[in-house]
């Protein structure tokens, strides 16, 4: 409950001030550069990755990446960088 | 995110990892602020990445915690370069002898040229440059000066005039300028003989023309000696006037020589020191000993090395020490006439053309003044007075 309370705390005060959202609600702020580079800010981990697809950690759920001949170029602990063909990004929310 | 080409000099190594927990080996890693680049999965249940030399103790620590195994693929930048190096020191031996052999090759001499001489004074060229010691495969920093060869060349061999010594690149061009002038292309244009200067006509040799003077006359300057003219006074048909008019000439000249003069010469002593100049800064090489001699010149001669055509900042320097020794020469009044009339002799003879003959020099005047010896002398000269005038036509 209390979480939820800080939740709409943030939001509300996303909304009445004008922060950029992903600072202050921790979501992931996703560049990509046509389907050849995608960069990840605000994950938690790597989860799995194989050539073909990315999954990683985000706060509230996961984050999908499908694609072919994938490499990360930078891994950080906030930060990613991969590299192929990007096909789809896709949110997984258990 | 760190640059990346920091890592091609500290060097860093690609990984293979294989085992279940691959990508937590990598989360592990990079939350232990080791930077990991270039991810990729090559099969399944295989990672190969790349990161730096100087994290393998943190990978270890991680590699601990997680079921996978860790092989290292290769290793690339600056100690495995050097290793490498190392290994195949026959290349990097080959490299530098390489470059050293180029560079003593461009500092050497690998032609000698001589420009428009004839075969025997090239040849006296050739062996007074053996001499020097210019030969084929020399180096060049260790011989002569260009401007000295010059000096030698024209000191040693006399037929020269002049040469101009040349060096482009590897190679000496002498140009040489002999002293046998062409044969004067006679001039069959008509002509009279006219004096050249006032003088006493003492021989006649007339080859062609008719004189108009007698042994013993008296001339004037532009006074005709020889008449173009010749055949009927009515009818006259033009000749060019050719011969000598030897007349007796008249000449004053004027000498002071001081009684007492102070010379500087070299007594032969000298030192040499060597050294390697870079930029403005020179390293002696040989010949640290300051000389025993108190008083002396210094000759600098330097020498820029080269590679290939360009030169380079490095240049040999040769520092000549020589002994210097104060003279005083005295002369006593006679000995100071005698040298005065040397002197003035000598002085009149470089003026007079080659075929003149000085017969008589008699002292006019002689005076000493501020330890000077003034003498004035006035000399007989025999010499040749005729000079060719054109015969205008239609005159």
């Amino acid at each position: 409950m209390a979480q939820k309370w800080g939740q709409r705390f943030r939001r509300l005060l996303v909304k009445t001030m004008d922060l950029p959202q992903d600072v202050m609600m921790d979501l992931p702020r996703i560049t990509m550069i046509g389907q050849l580079h995608i960069y990840i800010e605000n994950h938690r981990g790597l989860l799995n990755f194989t050539d073909t697809e990315v999954r990683l950690l985000l706060k509230n759920g996961q984050l999908l990446v499908k694609g072919r001949s994938f490499v990360i170029k930078t891994i950080l602990p906030e930060e990613i960088m991969l590299e192929g063909k990007i096909d789809q990004v896709s949110y997984i929310n258990e | 995110m760190k640059n990346q080409w920091t890592n091609l000099y500290t060097g860093f190594v690609e990984v293979k990892a294989s085992g279940k927990g691959t990508e937590r080996l990598i989360n592990e890693l990079i939350r232990q602020g080791v930077s990991v680049w270039d991810i990729r999965r090559t099969a399944p249940g295989i990672l190969v990445f790349c990161m730096d030399v100087k994290e393998i103790s943190n990978l270890r620590k991680a590699v601990r915690k997680n079921e996978c195994k860790v092989t290292f693929v290769k290793g690339s930048g600056g100690p495995f370069i050097i290793k490498r190096l190392i290994k195949n020191s026959g290349f990097v031996f080959g490299f530098f002898a390489f470059l050293i052999t180029i560079f003593v090759l461009s500092n050497m001499v690998w032609g000698i040229e001589v420009h428009e001489a004839s075969p025997d004074t090239e040849h006296a060229i050739r062996k007074e440059l053996d001499k020097m010691g210019i030969k084929k495969g020399k180096l060049q920093f260790l011989l002569l000066d260009v401007d000295e060869i010059q000096k030698q060349l024209g000191d040693k061999i006399d037929v020269l005039t002049w040469v101009g010594v040349d060096l482009k690149g590897t190679t000496y061009h002498f140009q040489v300028v002999e002293k046998e002038t062409p044969e004067e292309v006679k001039t069959y244009s008509p002509q009279h003989l006219v004096a050249k200067k006032k003088a006493i006509i003492k021989k006649m040799l007339v080859e062609k023309g008719k004189p108009i003077v007698s042994i013993n006359d008296y001339v004037t300057k532009g006074q005709l000696l020889v008449s173009g003219l010749i055949g009927k006074e009515d009818k006259p048909q033009m000749v060019p006037a050719i011969g000598k008019i030897m007349g007796e000439t008249w000449y004053k000249a004027t000498v002071e020589v001081p009684l007492k003069t102070h010379f500087s010469v070299f007594n032969g002593d000298e030192s040499t020191r060597h050294s390697i100049a870079i930029g403005g800064l020179s390293i002696p090489v040989w010949g640290f000993k300051n000389p025993d001699y108190p008083d002396y010149v210094t000759e600098t001669t330097s020498a820029p090395f080269y590679f290939l055509q360009w030169k380079m900042p490095i240049s040999y320097k040769a520092q000549t020490l020589r002994s210097k020794e104060e003279l005083i020469r005295e002369y006593t009044k006679n000995e100071a006439v005698k040298e005065a009339r040397k002197m003035a002799k000598a002085s009149l003879e470089k003026e007079l053309p080659e075929d003149a003959e000085i017969i008589s020099g008699k002292i006019l005047h002689e005076s000493i003044e501020n330890g000077k010896v003034i003498l004035s002398i006035h000399y007989q000269v025999i010499e040749n007075i005729a000079i060719g005038q054109p015969i205008i036509q239609g005159d």
